[in-house]
C-alpha cells in the first residue's frame, strides 16, 4: 500500500488581537500545532478528541480550505501547500468532505438533483445528459431513489440528507473523503444506516477516509487507524484494535471511559478527567493534558512529552503516544468489562439480525 | 400511591394545512418521586412535544387534545394559567439539550439565575439573591463560582453553560425536573460530567427525573424506569434494567442493535431501516410494521394495544416475544 496523504508538521496558529483602531496582537491560538500522520489508500484513519482539539481544522487545512500557518500536505507525492490556480482546482476533484450538520450544508433553494449536479459543472464532467445520468446513479449508489432528484432538502430527514452529502462528495470520484463528524448530528439508530453505507462504498470505490469524530464507539465501527488529539496536537496514534485493546495515554482512557455503555449494570464508575479542556490560546506548560490527568508528576509539568513508541515489549508497529508514563501506567480495569449480554436480549438480538439478513437478501 | 406524575392517555394534536396531526397520542407513564423515567426514541417520535405538554408549553398552532396530567394530586390540565405558572420552575423545572441558545448572550449569568430566582419569590433582596445564586452555581461544581457570576455565557464552554441551566432549573428546589437531551450537544468527557452531577443532586434532592434522550447508553447510566416511545405512542414500557435485559419490542431491539459497542466488533451494525413517519401519514396497523423485520399481514392490519408481558413490563406488539414466531414466515 502506498500513502495516499502524508502530513508533515501541519501547524494552523491564529493571532488574536485586541483593540480596534490599533490592533495588536495579544496572543496566539495554536488551534493545530504540528501534526503529522499519513493515510494510504483504502484505509481509514479516524482523528478523534473533543470539541476544541483541532479536528476539524486539521481536516480543513488538508484539502486546503484554510491556508496552514506551517507544515506540508503531500497528496499523491505531491506538495499541495504551494499549488494554485488550475493545479488546485483539479486537485479538488480527488479530495472531497461530507460535513457534520446536514440541514446546513444543502442549500435549501437547490433540488437535490442540483445540488448534487453542481460539483459536475464546477468541474466541466460530462454533459447535460451525462450529468443527469450521474445524479440518478449517486443517488442509488447512497440508497436513495432516482425520483429524489426533484426534491429539496426539507422533504428529507436527517439521515437521508447526510446520504445527499455522501453522493455530493462522490459526485467527481474522489480518492479521498474527509467526513468532518458525518454522524454525530444524527440519532443513533440512523447513524448505523450511515455507518453502514460508508463502509460499504468504501469497499465497493476502494476510498480513503479521513473520519473525524469524538465518538471512539463509532469509530471503532470505521477506522483502520485513530489519532487521538488533544489541544491541536496528536497525543496518542494506533491501529485500531492496539489503541482499543491497550491505550497509552491517559486522555485516551478517559475518553474510553467516558462513554456512556448499554449496560445497566455497571452504572456511573467512569473515570472522567476533572474540568474543561484549558484554552489553546494559553496552553498549560509541560505536557498539555497534566492539569486533568490522574497520573501527573513533576515532570509532567514541566516537559512537554514527545510522541513516541513506548518501550513496551510486543507492542505493536505503528503505535506511538505522547506521555512520560506509557510504559508504567496501570493495565486498563479489566474487571470493569461488560458482562456478557443477558441470555434473553441476546437471543433476541440474533433473531433480529437473522430477519435482517435475510430481508436484506432478498431485497438486494 | 407514591406517583408524583401520573400521565393518562395524553394527546396533543398540532393543526396542518390538511387537517389535524396527533403528535402525541395516548401516552400513559408516571414517575415516582425520587426516580428517573427515561423516555427513548428517534428524532420524530414525539418525546420533546410529550414534554412540552406537561409543562402546558405546547406551541401552537398545537394544542392539548385530551387526557390528564396528574401532578402531586391536581390535574396540571385543568389548572387555572397564574396556578400553571407557579408550577412552572418552581415545582417542575426544564432543561433543554441546547445550553448555547437557552441562554441570553446579553445578559450575565448570574442575571439570569436571579431572574428565575426573582419571579418565585418577590421580596427576596439582591443582596440575598446573589449570595443564593452564587451557592447554586457552586452546588452544579462550576469553579469560582463568584466570578462566573458576573461572566457572559459566551465566556464559557458547553459543558459549563449547561451546568449553569441546571443551576437555574434546581434554583428553587424543584419535586420534578425534565431533561431534554441535555447532553446530546456536549463532549463524551463532558457528558460523563453532567450525568454523574444530575445522581448526585437528585440523591441529594430527592427530585424525580424525566430523562428524555435517543440514547440508550445514557437511559443505562440514569433510567430507573424507561419508556420506548415511536410514532407518537408508547411502544414498550418497563424498568431500565428489563429494557437491556429482556427487550421485547422489535423496535427496542433495533435501537440496541444500533449501538456501536465497544466490548467487541461486529463488521455491521444491526441498523433499522428507513426513518419514524411523520404524524400525517402513519401506516395501517402498527406503526412500525414498514420498519419491522418481524411483521406480517397481522401487523398490517391490527394496530396493537400496550399489554402486559410481566409485571411492570408493557409491550404493544403483536409479535412479542419475538423468539414465539422463530420457523413461522420468512
Amino acid at each position: 500500500m502506498s500513502a495516499l496523504l502524508e502530513v508533515e508538521g501541519l501547524a494552523k496558529h491564529y493571532p488574536v488581537r485586541r483593540g480596534l483602531v490599533m490592533a495588536r496582537q495579544v496572543g496566539t491560538v495554536r488551534a493545530v500545532d504540528g501534526v503529522s500522520f499519513r493515510l494510504d489508500r483504502g484505509e481509514t484513519l479516524a482523528l478523534v478528541g473533543e470539541s476544541g482539539c483541532g479536528k476539524s481544522t486539521t481536516a480543513r487545512l488538508v484539502l486546503r480550505l484554510i491556508e496552514p500557518s506551517a507544515g506540508t500536505v503531500r497528496f499523491e507525492g505531491t506538495d499541495i501547500t504551494a499549488l494554485g490556480g488550475q493545479a488546485l482546482r483539479k486537485l479538488r476533484r480527488r479530495m472531497q468532505i461530507v460535513f457534520q450538520d446536514p440541514f446546513a450544508s444543502l442549500n435549501p433553494r437547490m433540488t437535490v438533483g442540483d445540488i448534487l449536479e453542481e460539483p459536475l459543472i464546477v468541474h466541466e464532467i460530462g454533459d447535460r445528459a451525462a450529468r443527469r445520468a450521474r445524479v440518478e446513479e449517486l443517488l442509488r449508489l447512497v440508497g436513495l431513489a432516482p425520483f429524489h432528484a426533484q426534491r429539496y432538502p426539507h422533504e428529507f430527514s436527517g439521515g437521508q440528507r447526510q446520504r445527499v452529502g455522501i453522493a455530493r462528495a462522490l459526485a467527481v470520484e474522489p480518492a479521498l473523503v474527509v467526513c468532518d463528524e458525518p454522524v454525530s448530528a444524527l440519532d443513533v439508530s440512523i447513524q448505523a444506516q450511515v455507518v453502514n453505507l460508508m463502509k460499504d462504498l468504501q469497499a465497493r470505490l476502494g476510498l480513503s477516509y479521513l473520519f473525524i469524530a469524538h465518538d471512539l464507539a463509532v469509530v471503532k465501527h470505521m477506522a483502520d487507524r485513530v489519532a487521538v488529539m488533544y489541544l491541536g496536537r496528536i497525543v496518542e496514534e494506533a491501529p485500531k484494535d492496539a489503541l482499543f485493546a491497550r491505550p497509552l495515554h491517559p486522555y485516551t482512557r478517559a475518553l474510553l471511559s467516558a462513554i456512556p455503555r448499554p449496560d445497566p449494570h455497571r452504572r456511573g464508575g467512569h473515570q472522567i478527567p476533572k474540568g474543561d479542556v484549558p484554552s489553546p490560546m494559553n496552553p498549560p506548560p509541560g505536557c498539555h493534558f497534566n492539569t486533568r490527568c490522574p497520573f501527573a508528576t513533576d515532570i509532567c509539568r514541566t516537559e512537554d512529552p514527545p510522541l513516541r513508541a513506548p518501550a513496551i515489549p510486543g507492542l505493536p508497529a505503528g503505535h506511538i503516544a505522547a506521555c512520560h508514563h506509557s510504559e508504567s501506567l496501570p493495565p486498563v480495569a479489566v474487571e470493569e468489562e461488560a458482562q456478557p449480554m443477558a441470555p434473553a436480549a441476546a437471543r433476541r438480538l440474533a433473531l433480529y439480525a437473522e430477519r435482517r439478513g435475510k430481508m436484506a437478501a432478498t431485497a438486494g | 400511591m407514591t406517583d408524583l406524575l401520573n400521565i393518562e392517555g395524553l394527546r396533543t394534536v398540532f393543526r396542518t394545512g390538511s387537517g389535524e396531526v396527533t403528535a402525541v397520542d395516548g401516552v400513559s407513564l408516571s414517575v415516582a418521586r425520587g426516580k428517573t423515567l427515561g423516555i427513548v426514541g428517534e428524532s420524530g417520535c414525539g418525546k420533546s412535544v410529550l414534554s412540552l405538554s406537561l409543562m402546558r408549553l405546547v406551541p401552537s398552532p398545537g394544542r392539548i387534545a385530551g387526557g390528564r396530567v396528574m401532578f402531586d394530586g391536581k390535574d396540571l390540565l385543568s389548572l387555572p394559567p397564574a396556578a400553571m405558572r407557579d408550577i412552572r420552575g418552581r415545582r417542575i423545572a426544564m432543561i433543554f439539550q441546547e445550553p448555547m441558545t437557552s441562554l441570553n448572550p446579553v445578559f450575565t449569568v448570574g442575571d439570569q439565575i436571579t431572574e428565575a430566582m426573582r419571579a418565585h419569590d418577590r421580596g427576596a433582596s439582591a443582596a440575598a439573591l446573589k449570595s443564593r445564586a452564587i451557592a447554586a452555581l457552586d452546588r452544579v461544581r462550576i469553579p469560582a463560582p463568584e466570578r462566573r457570576f458576573d461572566e457572559y455565557p459566551h465566556q464559557m464552554s458547553g459543558g459549563m453553560r449547561q451546568r449553569v441551566m441546571i443551576a437555574m432549573a434546581l434554583s428553587c428546589d424543584p419535586d420534578l425536573l425534565i431533561a431534554d437531551e441535555p447532553t446530546t450537544a456536549l463532549d463524551v468527557t463532558v457528558q460523563a460530567q453532567i450525568l454523574d452531577l444530575l445522581r448526585d443532586l437528585q440523591q441529594q434532592s430527592g427530585m424525580a427525573i424525566i430523562l428524555i434522550t435517543h440514547d440508550l447508553g445514557v437511559v443505562a447510566e440514569m433510567a430507573d424506569e424507561v419508556a420506548v416511545m415511536y410514532a407518537g405512542r408508547v411502544v414498550e414500557r418497563t424498568s431500565g434494567k428489563a429494557i437491556f435485559d429482556d427487550p421485547q419490542h422489535p423496535y427496542t431491539l433495533g435501537l440496541l442493535g444500533s449501538i456501536p459497542k465497544l466490548e467487541e466488533t461486529q463488521d455491521r451494525l444491526l441498523a433499522i431501516e428507513g426513518a419514524v413517519p411523520p404524524p400525517f401519514a402513519l401506516p395501517q396497523g402498527c406503526r412500525f410494521n414498514p420498519r419491522c423485520v418481524f411483521a406480517d399481514a397481522e401487523c398490517t392490519r391490527i394496530d396493537p394495544q400496550l399489554r402486559d408481558l410481566a409485571a411492570g413490563h408493557a409491550v404493544a406488539c403483536l409479535r412479542a416475544p419475538v423468539e414465539s414466531i422463530v420457523g413461522v414466515g420468512a
